[in-house]
């Protein structure tokens, strides 16, 4: 091997000084890196974002411990917990995605708890200066024109799952179940009515509280969908000592105050 | 077991017309950049080199980002689509086809670039002595001697239109029988209760369309490579 040729003896001394103290370095470097303690990691429903983010500042305010949060829908969530994402925390916007895994055994059912309410309601952009009166066969087609209805995937995403429900109940579902732009979860159909890609869109009315470039058009009446109840409970495989605290944070007063500003209710 | 669903039909058939679209309307554009890139020197030509090489190394969600930006029904290209020809692009297949030919766009023009640099330009001297434009020369003689390039670039770039995601889905979202293509569906699929056996399936098909779109660009440059050299490649 040609290590005599690369390493001759008269540079031999120097390179291993150098390559000892290259390895001693990375150590040293990563030493502190393995020390710290594991940041609690949250998987949240991607609604939460804003207020969800705020929570968690707070906590490390008052008790200095960290946490990750993961948003997305809660389906995908769900589905990464289910093959083993070290979640610690997991915070459901319909109760659907929370049984799913308490079937599988995959959180801590003595934990659950229901943490918030939220509602529907129907957007437009900003510049948009309509009103709708959501009643059952209400022209929803008509609205959207040559357009699309922007709305989570109403397959298994809980936001588009309660908007199909009420467009069913309203009796318009199958007017515009072929007009709907499906998105990978609720903020990206807040985005796409927000960037006029879409003219009408389905979103939480927290979602929609949190982006000035919509405005609701309309409120979908609460009798047309099932409750949105968000559950959060901790995981089966969770270790994490902080992670009770920082649920029994998010369900008290403090918690709450913070998730009502961003128009949540309890 | 073997017949499929109507759903998996679709994405299939989706993703084949996007595919065929998208390798169709970027070749030309391909075998003109690789002709530059490979035979002209100019200023910024590696900044050209670059921009062309920028869909292999950036992440696919900022390409259908920036698409969406600039395509999208109010971004200033979308608007002058729309105003102008009536075309839209914002949540159809042709968005598809779009997306997924500019990330295929590199990998075409590193083999179709590769094949004419190969290429003698004594051969295209001596067509040129015989008083042959550079036009005529071009379509005569460096064409079909890139050809195994070309064959290769095209397939190559399908294979990779088939399987593209990121952009896709940032771009022109998730409707079935319009923008959902195989790799769509698979997604959908994944996050559908009881949905695993299909996206299965559906990964399977996937997995079977691109080993025969790699072995038949195999099977297509050797015999081009024969018609072209008299012999095969490896001497």
């Amino acid at each position: 091997m040609p290590f005599k040729r690369i390493f001759p003896a008269h540079r031999r001394q120097s390179t291993n000084l150098f390559v000892r103290c290259a390895f001693l370095a990375l150590f040293l470097g990563v030493a502190p890196v393995a020390a710290c303690a594991q940041d609690l990691i949250v998987f949240a429903a991607a609604s939460l974002k804003d207020a969800l983010d705020q929570n968690v500042v707070s906590f490390e305010r008052d008790t200095g411990n960290k946490a990750a949060v993961s948003y997305a829908a809660s389906s995908a969530l769900a589905k990464q917990i289910e093959n083993g994402a070290p979640a610690d925390l997991f915070i459901s916007a319909d109760t659907d995605w929370m049984d799913y895994l308490a079937e599988r055994k995959l959180i801590n059912s003595v934990t659950r708890v229901n943490l918030l309410k939220n509602q529907l309601v129907l957007i437009a952009p900003a510049k948009n200066t309509i009103q709708v009166k959501i009643a059952t066969n209400f022209p929803l087609a008509e609205l959207l024109g040559g357009g699309r209805l922007a709305m989570a995937d109403p397959r298994y995403v809980p936001a588009g799952k309660y908007g199909r429900a009420a467009l069913q109940t309203l009796g318009v579902w199958d007017s515009v179940k072929n007009r709907i732009a499906p998105a990978e979860n609720v903020r990206a159909a807040l985005a796409l009515v927000s960037r006029g890609e879409a003219p009408l869109g389905i979103v939480y009315r927290t979602d929609a509280l949190a982006d000035a470039r919509v405005r609701i058009v309309g409120e979908f009446p609460p009798n047309t969908y099932p409750p949105i109840i968000y559950q959060a409970a901790l995981t089966a495989r969770s270790v994490h000592p902080e992670a009770a605290n920082l649920l029994a944070f998010l369900s008290s007063a403090e918690g709450r105050a913070i998730f009502r500003k961003y128009g949540f209710q309890n | 077991m073997l017949a499929l669903t109507p759903v998996e039909a679709e994405a299939l058939r989706l993703s084949l017309r996007v595919a065929f679209w998208s390798v169709a309307g970027s070749l030309p554009f391909a075998v003109l950049v690789a002709l530059l890139l490979a035979r002209i020197d100019f200023p910024g030509k590696s900044l050209l080199d670059a921009v062309v090489h920028l869909p292999l190394v950036l992440p696919p969600v900022v390409i259908g980002y920036v698409l969406l930006i600039f395509l999208g029904r109010h971004g200033p290209l979308g608007e002058m689509l729309e105003n102008v020809f009536g075309i839209v692009v914002a949540f159809r297949w042709t968005g598809a086809a779009i997306a997924a030919a500019i990330m295929a766009f590199p990998l075409m023009v590193r083999a179709i670039r590769l094949s004419i640099e190969g290429i003698d330009r004594g051969l295209e001297a001596a067509a040129g002595t015989l008083g042959a434009g550079h036009v005529w020369i071009f379509f005569t003689v460096t064409l079909p001697l890139a050809m195994p390039g070309v064959i290769t670039g095209v397939l190559l770039s399908f294979a990779r239109s088939l399987g593209e995601f990121g952009a896709t889905i940032t771009f022109v979202s998730n409707i079935p029988g319009e923008t959902q293509t195989l790799p769509l569906a698979i997604y959908t699929f994944t996050q559908v209760p009881g949905g695993d056996a299909q996206a299965l399936r559906l990964s399977v098909i996937a997995v079977l369309l691109s080993i025969a779109a790699l072995i038949v660009s195999e099977i297509i440059a050797r015999r081009a490579i024969w018609r072209v050299r008299g012999h095969d490649i490896k001497y």
